[in-house]
This record gives C-alpha cells, sequence and structure tokens, in this order.
C-alpha cells in the first residue's frame, strides 16, 4: 500500500509548482506597490483600498448578478432536459447524453465567436427576422447576449451533474410513493427533488463558479465596455499593466468564490441533515443511503 | 525483422520531420490583420528559414508579453511605445548599412520624435485617428461642429468607439483643445470627465478590430478609426466616409524593431528590408489598405490609376500642426490607464 502513495508525488510536485507558487506570487503581489522588482519590496494595503471604489464594487455586483441569473435559467431549463433524459431507455440515455456534450468538444472560443455571427446586426438571426418581415433587433453588446452565451456554455454541466444523480435514483422508492397513494407531482416533490438536490448543488458549483469570472464571453459579445470582474482583471494585466492592482482583485474574487463554495456545501449539509430526519420519522423506513 | 523496418521507418520520418525545425527560425510579432501574409513564405523560400508569426491586439498587450519573458526577433509597435521600449532599453540599434532599402523610405517619417536620431526603427505603416461615417445620415453640417460630433445627441447608441487608453484620451483632448502629449493633471481630469460624459450619455459601443466588419455591414453611423482601416471598410460599403477633424489628430507610425535579446539579428535584418522592398510594400498595402511608408510604391498607389486613387484616408494629413505624434510618459501612461478603466467600469 505504502508503494501506491509514492504515486501522488508527481502531481505533489506539479501542484506546487503550477499552482501553490503562483499562488504565492498573486499574493505577494496583491501586497506590494507598483514594480515587478523582487528586491525593493514595499508592502501596502493600498491596492485593496483602491477596489472599494463605488465603480469598481457595482462590476463586482453585476458579474455575481449576471453569474446568478444563469445559474438560475441553467437549473429551470435544465432540471427538466435531465429529468426526461434519466427517465428514458437506457440505450438512449446515452446517446442523449452523448448529444448534450458533443457541443463541449469544440473550443469554446469558436463557439462563442459562433454566437456573434448568429446575434449582430447583420447577423443570422436578423436576416431570417427581415426576410419574414419583422424590425430587426440589436442584440449584440447587452446584457442579453452575454447571459446568453453564459448559459449556453455551463448549462451542460448542470444538465450533466443533476442527471447524474437522477439516474442513479432507486427507482422503487418512486413505485413505493405511487403504491401509498401520492400522485406524479407529490411523489416528483417529495421524492425525486429532495434526492436530486445535490446535483442540484453540485451544477450551481459547476455553473456559478466559471460564470462569475469569465471574461471571455462578456468580451465578446458584451463589447469592450462591458466589465465584469473578471474582464476587470484581465484588463489590468494586460493593457494597463497594473499587476498589483489585478492581483488584488484576483484575491477579493478567491475569496468571493470560497464564500460562495462554503454556503453551497452548508446548503448540502442542511439538506441531507433534515432529509435523516424525514427517514427517522419515518418509522424506520429506511431507503439505500 | 518487419517490425524493426518499420521502426527504422518511423525514426527516418521523425528524423525528416525534425529537419524543418533546424532551420534558422525567425520570430515576428506584429499587429492582427497587417501584412499580407503571402510575403511570410516567400521570405521563408527566398532565405530557407522558418519564421514564426505572432500577433498582438494593442502596444500594451505587446508590452506586456515581452514583460512576461517573450523574445521576439522583430517587432513592430507604434511610436509611444517604441520610445518606451527604448528608454527601458529593450530593443538594439539597427544596423542600417544591412538596410539597402531604407533609402526608399519616405523622408517625413524619418528621425520623428520617438527615435531622433533615426537609430533604432524602420517605419513600416502610418497613419491617423478620425472618424468613419455614413454620408447618408451624418451630414456636413454635423461634421462642422469636429470631434464633438461625437456627443451630438442625435447618434445616441449609434457610434463605435476604439478601445484604446490612448486613442480615447487622444479625442477627449483635442476636443477641449489641449495636447494629446499633455501631463497636466487638470486637463487629464477634464479629458477625463468629457469621457465620463461621453461614455454616459451617448452609450456608445467600444471595440477594436470587429469594427471593420460592422462598419462594412453597416451598423452604426459613427466609428473612431484608423486611417488604413477606414481606407479598407470604405473600399467595401460606398456609403461610408472618412473625416479627420480640424482639431487635430494622431499622427502615428509603426515602425519595425529588433529586441535587444533577439536570437538571430541578422536574419532579423533580412526581414526588415525584405518589407521595406517594392514589390513587398505594395503587396502589403494592397492587401491591409494601410498608408506604406515606401515613397516609390506610395506615389504609385495615389497616382493615376492606382490602388487607391482617390481615397482620401489614404493620405494621411502632414500640414496640420494640431496633429500630433504620441510620446511617452510613464506618469501620464498610468494615469490615463486608471482613468480609461474607469470610463469602462462605469
Amino acid at each position: 500500500m505504502k508503494a501506491f502513495r509514492n504515486l501522488v508525488k508527481p502531481y505533489l510536485f506539479w501542484m506546487g509548482i503550477f499552482i501553490v507558487i503562483p499562488m504565492l506570487l498573486i499574493v505577494l503581489y496583491a501586497f506590494t506597490r507598483q514594480g515587478n522588482d523582487v528586491m525593493t519590496l514595499t508592502f501596502t494595503i493600498d491596492n485593496f483600498v483602491k477596489f472599494f471604489d463605488p465603480i469598481f464594487l457595482r462590476v463586482l455586483g453585476k458579474s455575481l448578478q449576471i453569474a446568478f441569473v444563469t445559474t438560475l435559467i441553467s437549473i429551470i431549463l435544465g432540471y427538466p432536459v435531465a429529468y426526461y433524459v434519466a427517465n428514458t431507455k437506457e440505450k438512449t440515455q446515452t446517446l442523449l447524453i452523448l448529444l448534450i456534450t458533443i457541443p463541449m468538444w469544440i473550443n469554446m472560443l469558436v463557439r462563442t465567436y459562433s454566437w456573434i455571427s448568429i446575434l449582430s446586426d447583420n447577423g443570422f438571426l436578423n436576416v431570417i427576422l427581415k426576410a419574414i418581415g419583422l424590425t430587426p433587433v440589436s442584440l449584440m453588446y447587452t446584457d442579453f447576449a452575454v447571459t446568453l452565451g453564459m448559459v449556453y456554455n455551463f448549462m451542460p454541466f448542470m444538465i450533466l451533474s443533476i442527471y447524474t444523480v437522477l439516474a442513479k435514483m432507486d427507482k422503487a422508492l418512486i413505485a413505493a410513493s405511487y403504491d401509498l397513494g401520492a400522485n406524479r407531482l407529490q411523489t416528483f416533490l417529495r421524492i425525486v427533488l429532495p434526492l436530486s438536490i445535490p446535483g442540484i448543488i453540485a451544477g450551481i458549483t459547476l455553473v456559478f463558479l466559471p460564470a462569475v469570472s469569465t471574461f471571455v464571453i462578456p468580451k465578446f459579445l458584451g463589447g469592450g465596455n462591458y466589465m465584469l470582474i473578471g474582464n476587470l482583471i484581465e484588463n489590468q494585466f494586460i493593457t494597463v499593466g497594473e499587476w498589483n492592482f489585478g492581483s488584488a482583485i484576483s484575491l477579493i474574487m478567491a475569496m468571493v468564490i470560497m464564500a460562495s463554495m462554503i454556503l453551497t456545501r452548508r446548503l448540502d449539509k442542511d439538506v441531507e441533515d433534515s432529509d435523516k430526519g424525514v427517514n427517522n420519522g419515518n418509522g424506520g423506513v429506511m431507503y439505500g443511503r | 525483422m518487419k517490425k524493426l523496418l518499420v521502426l527504422l521507418m518511423v525514426f527516418g520520418l521523425v528524423l525528416t520531420g525534425c529537419s524543418d525545425s533546424e532551420k534558422e527560425t525567425l520570430k515576428v510579432y506584429n499587429w492582427g490583420e497587417y501584412i499580407d501574409e503571402t510575403v511570410i513564405t516567400e521570405f521563408e523560400e527566398m532565405y530557407d528559414v522558418r519564421v514564426i508569426y505572432d500577433l498582438f491586439e494593442s502596444n500594451e498587450m505587446m508590452y506586456t508579453n515581452l514583460l512576461g519573458g517573450e523574445v521576439y526577433d522583430v517587432m513592430i509597435p507604434s511610436d509611444y511605445m517604441i520610445e518606451r521600449l527604448i528608454l527601458e532599453d529593450r530593443i538594439q540599434k539597427l544596423d542600417f548599412s544591412k538596410l539597402s532599402n531604407y533609402d526608399g523610405v519616405m523622408s517625413n517619417l524619418k528621425g520623428l520624435d520617438f527615435d531622433p536620431k533615426e537609430e533604432f526603427s524602420a517605419p513600416y505603416f502610418w497613419g491617423n485617428v478620425g472618424l468613419v461615417y455614413n454620408t447618408e445620415v451624418v451630414s456636413e453640417e454635423d461634421l462642422a461642429a469636429g470631434w464633438a460630433v461625437l456627443k451630438n445627441p442625435k447618434f445616441k447608441g449609434r457610434i463605435y468607439f476604439y478601445d484604446s487608453e490612448r486613442d480615447a484620451f487622444l479625442i477627449a483632448l483635442k476636443t477641449l483643445g489641449y495636447s494629446a502629449n499633455t501631463t497636466v493633471q487638470s486637463e487629464l481630469e477634464a479629458a477625463y470627465n468629457w469621457l465620463l460624459d461621453f461614455d454616459a450619455t451617448m452609450e456608445p459601443v467600444y471595440v477594436t478590430d470587429d469594427v471593420i466588419d460592422n462598419m462594412i455591414g453597416g451598423a452604426k453611423d459613427i466609428a473612431v478609426m484608423y486611417s488604413g482601416d477606414a481606407t479598407y471598410v470604405i473600399s467595401e460599403n460606398e456609403s461610408l466616409a472618412y473625416f479627420v477633424p480640424e482639431e487635430g489628430s494622431n499622427l502615428w507610425v509603426d515602425a519595425m524593431v529588433i529586441a535587444k535579446d533577439a536570437k538571430n539579428v541578422d536574419l532579423a535584418h533580412k526581414f526588415i528590408d525584405f518589407m521595406l522592398s517594392k514589390d513587398v510594400a505594395y503587396l502589403n498595402t494592397a492587401y491591409v489598405g494601410y498608408t506604406t511608408t515606401v515613397q516609390e510604391v506610395f506615389d504609385e498607389v495615389t497616382g493615376t490609376d492606382g490602388d487607391y486613387e482617390g481615397y482620401d484616408s489614404y493620405i494621411p494629413r502632414t500640414d496640420n500642426p494640431l496633429d500630433e505624434v504620441f510620446s511617452y510618459n510613464e506618469n501620464t501612461k498610468k494615469v490615463l490607464s486608471d482613468y480609461w478603466t474607469l470610463v469602462k467600469a462605469q
């Protein structure tokens, strides 16, 4: 057994060089003044103070808002799909899941670019609108375009994680629910939905986190003035050259993400606890946990 | 035995594959859509070398990549960035004895302020910044306002603005009657307020290269553009025209330079000389629409039956003293960057 433990070492080495050291560098940059010279470090918290400008806080707020809406839409649209797929024959399931994952084989940049040619003022959509005699709409560079791009890119993660939970669910429980006189809606609300919450929560983590930090989608579909927190960070590094401020924002971002993860974890745990409560109250009827 | 043969063949393949990468290589760093790519192939064949051709979107992005440790042989940044690279000792002096075609470069582009002694750079393209507008919507009277046409409420939501801090502040400063290279804090602040107000009231869309296709498609009425891009979009859409306000613009020069730690200095000189040769310069300008720096080619394409005969935007204005070349100032750069972030984040 001990020999196997050594197999972890290459990864530890990898992680040390490519994750831990860069993280330390970010922390170092965030707390120092401009100038990339390691020899003359001056520590400061100015970079953090600078962020608490109403303009930057609004950028953070907007990022959280867009990510929240994206996640919500992903759940609303994704849940029925996952539910439907999980209830088809096993062979069909494999095929449908394949269809959902196929777009993910194509690079995200390419897929986002293609939305530009669909949504732009003389794009595919407007050409069709004009052809059937409707007035063309300006969709590019709006909240709508950005949210659409995010939902499109991240929803598969939501579907997959809900589907995984639903597919593994013990069908006998549903049969039992019907036997005991529950109708379809009651069965769904009281058996299926509570049991699938871990899947939803995993989905939230997989959708919310990338959505809150992405910069490519808002850059392409929102235009140069559509600034979310990811764009702000990119901008500080690439154009402005303020690596210190950029690092500070990255750290703040990391903390926001950490907080939201702890929050969802807690939500998950609460659900599990209350589930157990229900089970115990059921007079010892336990299902396969 | 058979297996051994296959192995040998595979080995042979790998070896021949390798021989290609053993050729001398030249790393070139240039703006996107800024060359007729066939000339790269031509250069590769001519000297039996391999060219690694990389693209950047802005001078700032190029600079950041250099800081990241990337080493290029030839780079083609703009004037103020060249000034910065010279100042920070990141580029080396050119050996003009190896650049036989340099004599053909237009004399008004030599020895400008960013490289006053003609030591570090060889001009590639030049031009200015102006407005491309839809002649069916924007009238002569509208344009009489100069840059202020950008604040005409008629065009609210109908404007593309170039996403570049230098160009944004150029417009604001010129509108207010200040120098584009001002270091006076109150003037910079006034320009910042102008941009804030512009952003809030006119709902402009900030773009970079996507402006080209969008304007050809007629998506908006006015766009801030470089003269070269203007020439291209006007050639594709006849209802567009180019206008440079009298209040002054930026006269810019993008020039070829060689990095201090370039690996292949000799080949880099050959490349620069090649790019300045008459035929190659013609191919490039005919392809991208930017104004050539080679006098003979310039005369040819702007002359009778030339490719750009009758295109105002192809001939950058040189007789307006208010047109300035950008210069680099470390402090101002920081101020502008911060302001521009705030305007965009607003």
